[in-house]
């Protein structure tokens, strides 16, 4: 009869046990999303968490990493500025505890941040900003980046111009670069490069402006007039947007091919009444390129669903894709702890909304593609899209990894 | 190089200039009747232009809300002018030339952070009515048709002025200060006064000149400081105070900057600096102008 009981009561409590959880409940997972809410970054850094966001619904309605650990977010204005965004950083980790920041659109703010997450042994994921530095030199382990860098996207608007006077004859060029260091830097890479993959290029003529012009008139006619096939241009962001509305009312762009600026599907829609037709732009990850990969396709409808039909922007997209890009790094690691994560995202192969990608061993860079289009109308879109697209792989962009080693080693000197 | 390519660069070179003549003009009566060197002449021209840009975004939908702002931005900023006057410029007239500049320069800076507080950093964009948006062509060169407009709203304050200062009483009045303030007051007309329209005019043809480029290109923060210079080329080759003399001196800044693009890129600011350079060692009062009052 003891007996009896006693089995009674060691049934009923592990009954009892099992139904309140006897493992003690999976930790969340906290992610720290650190981005220019405020300051130049606060369009692009809006329509990067928008996308994150999109990506932790998705994982937390399936319970989270693993299955278990839901992903809480904590979300903080680096106000686009490095001084700000190591603040905001170091109160993620030590505050609130994340294991991984989603950080930033600016580089400058990206590159502040990196030597904190490395110190504090903290994942760090630049999903937007793009300088080639922030994975080239000065190497941590914990930051990887899904961007295709600045070298790549200057490398893909080389190899895709001279895919483009291949096939339309162009012969002439003139460059029209903004007068201080990176206009000149640009401009003088963009020149030896196309010397190197269209030799039967020439340059014409040079023009720079200075930083800051607000008269572009006589430029606009000067280059007009020297009837170049093209025009290859390194001007500044601002100084762009006021070059293209100067030049707009000569029906520049309806004569002469105009390469070199980029513009991703925020400005595509922004700008949808207002931007030339014709121009030859770069961008970082429409969606319109990758449709047929089903991960995009799912995403712009989840996007468009939760945000009043919006369509996605490159900065949404690379935000989704840095969510997922974790949680594949976790569900190899097995684990959320930070050391494995980060092991098993090196090397790996991520399925992303862009296609199979994989995080390049030497720099923790994804190996993404570049995109080079032209500015048209699509009925399809109430804005214009990058028709006659080209996708400009990593293996065709990405710096060898001979010159990584060499500027690793000219920075210990 | 064919004819209808340098007609459309002098074009492009009369516009520039005329644009520069809208900015410089205000500076030089400024300092030719108030002998004050005001360094936020170009941020108030500034102000004007995102002025402009907030005037045109709440009748947006309308075809004439272009050419209902500008005048608006220019009245406003006109108002701005008038309360910096009575604020401060009336309290630095008899100080140092370098003061002047030291105190409007601090001005130029605290109306750049206010100017990043209300409007933010974006860049601001207007769109211009459709009729303006296509090419015109003048004996066969494209010229942008707003620049008509431009070269019509130059003109028409490079001959109001002139009006003005001419046949005017007012005008007299001005002229007459710019010689002798003394004088002037002596003979009871209330110089403060004078002084206060005056620099509210000045500031008046700025806030028309910013809504005018409004609609050329992006309003965007940093503008201001480097069409100051600029003006101060124009002034400085045209002679402090004279208008013919800021008319003339902007057209040559226009079409030197103009055609040097076409034929020599890298000098075009180069020569306009040493135009600047060589007529201060020549005609240290600038073209037109007259030596500095004591």
């Amino acid at each position: 009869m003891k007996i009896k009981v006693l089995l009674s009561m060691v049934l009923a409590l592990s009954i009892m046990f099992s139904l309140s959880g006897n493992a003690p409940a999976a930790e969340p997972y906290n992610l720290g999303v650190a981005l220019g809410f405020t300051g130049t970054g606060t369009l692009y850094s809006k329509d990067q968490m928008e996308g994150i966001q999109v990506a932790v619904d998705e994982i937390n309605k399936e319970g989270g990493f693993l299955k278990k650990h839901p992903i809480k977010v904590f979300q903080q204005d680096t106000q686009t500025k490095p001084d700000v965004g190591v603040r905001t950083v170091k109160d993620l980790i030590l505050r609130d505890k994340v294991r991984a920041v989603i950080n930033d659109y600016s580089s400058a703010v990206a590159v502040a941040v990196k030597p904190i997450c490395r110190e504090y042994k903290t994942l760090h994921i630049a999903a937007i900003s793009n300088s080639e530095n922030i994975t080239k030199i000065n190497y941590s382990p914990y930051t990887f980046q899904v961007v295709p860098n600045s070298y790549m996207q200057a490398k893909a608007a080389s190899y895709a111009v001279a895919q483009m006077a291949k096939t339309k004859g162009w012969k002439e060029y003139v460059t029209l670069s903004s007068d201080y260091e990176w206009g000149r830097s640009t401009q003088e890479e963009v020149v030896k490069d196309l010397k190197k993959v269209a030799p039967f290029l020439s340059v014409k003529k040079e023009l720079w402006p200075k930083l800051g012009e607000t008269q572009f008139a006589s430029f606009v006619t000067s280059i007009m007039s020297m009837k170049p096939d093209f025009v290859y241009a390194c001007l500044a962001s601002k100084d762009n947007v006021t070059f293209t509305e100067q030049a707009k009312p000569y029906g520049f762009f309806d004569k002469i091919p105009y390469v070199g600026s980029m513009q991703s599907v925020t400005e595509l829609i922004t700008e949808a009444k207002t931007m030339p037709r014709g121009l030859v732009a770069i961008s970082r990850a429409p969606f319109f390129a990758h449709l047929d990969v089903p991960m995009m396709a799912e995403f712009v409808k989840n996007y468009r669903a939760k945000y009043n039909g919006k369509y996605p922007s490159d900065w949404a997209v690379m935000g989704y894709d840095a969510v997922y890009a974790l949680k594949q790094g976790i569900e190899k690691a097995g684990s959320i702890d930070t050391e494995k994560v980060k092991d098993a995202m090196k090397g790996l192969t991520v399925n992303l909304t862009r296609g199979k990608l994989q995080f390049r061993p030497i720099d923790n860079q994804l190996r993404c593609s570049s995109y080079v289009g032209v500015v048209k109308d699509d009925p399809k879109y109430p804005f214009p899209i990058l028709a006659e697209l080209i996708e400009i792989k990593a293996a065709d962009s990405e710096r060898p990894e001979a010159e990584i080693i060499a500027a690793r080693q000219a920075e210990k000197k | 190089m064919e004819f209808t390519f340098l007609f459309s660069q002098f074009m492009s070179g009369l516009t520039y200039g005329l644009m520069l003549f809208l900015v410089a003009s205000g500076l030089s009566l400024i300092f030719g009747v108030m002998n004050i060197l005001n360094f936020a002449h170009a941020t108030l021209w500034l102000i004007g232009a995102y002025i402009c840009f907030t005037f045109w975004s709440l009748m947006e939908a309308h075809q004439f809300a272009l050419w209902v702002s500008i005048p608006l931005a220019a009245l406003a900023t006109a108002a701005t002018g008038w309360v910096c006057e009575v604020v401060l410029i009336k309290r630095i007239y008899k100080r140092e030339l370098h003061e002047q500049l030291l105190i409007t320069y601090a001005m130029a800076l605290i109306f750049g952070d206010l100017i990043k507080i209300v409007w933010g950093p974006t860049d601001r964009l207007i769109v211009r009515p459709s009729i303006i948006q296509k090419p015109l062509f003048l004996f066969g060169a494209p010229i942008d048709s707003y620049f008509i407009f431009v070269i019509l709203i130059g003109v028409a304050v490079a001959v109001g002025l002139w009006w003005f200062l001419k046949y005017t009483k007012y005008g007299h009045i001005v002229k007459a200060a710019v010689y002798s303030r003394e004088m002037v007051g002596a003979l009871g007309i209330p110089i403060p006064k004078i002084y206060t329209w005056v620099f509210t005019l000045g500031i008046f043809i700025a806030g028309l000149a910013g809504g005018v480029q409004s609609a050329i290109g992006s309003v965007t923060l940093g503008m201001d400081m480097n069409i100051i210079i600029q003006a101060f080329c124009v002034v400085v080759i045209g002679g402090f105070g004279s208008l013919m003399g800021t008319l003339v001196g902007s057209l040559i800044v226009g079409e030197v900057f103009s055609f040097a693009i076409l034929y020599w890129p890298d000098g075009a600011m180069v020569l306009i600096f040493v135009i600047t350079a060589m007529i201060l060692i020549v005609k240290p009062w600038g073209l037109f102008g007259t030596p500095l009052r004591a």
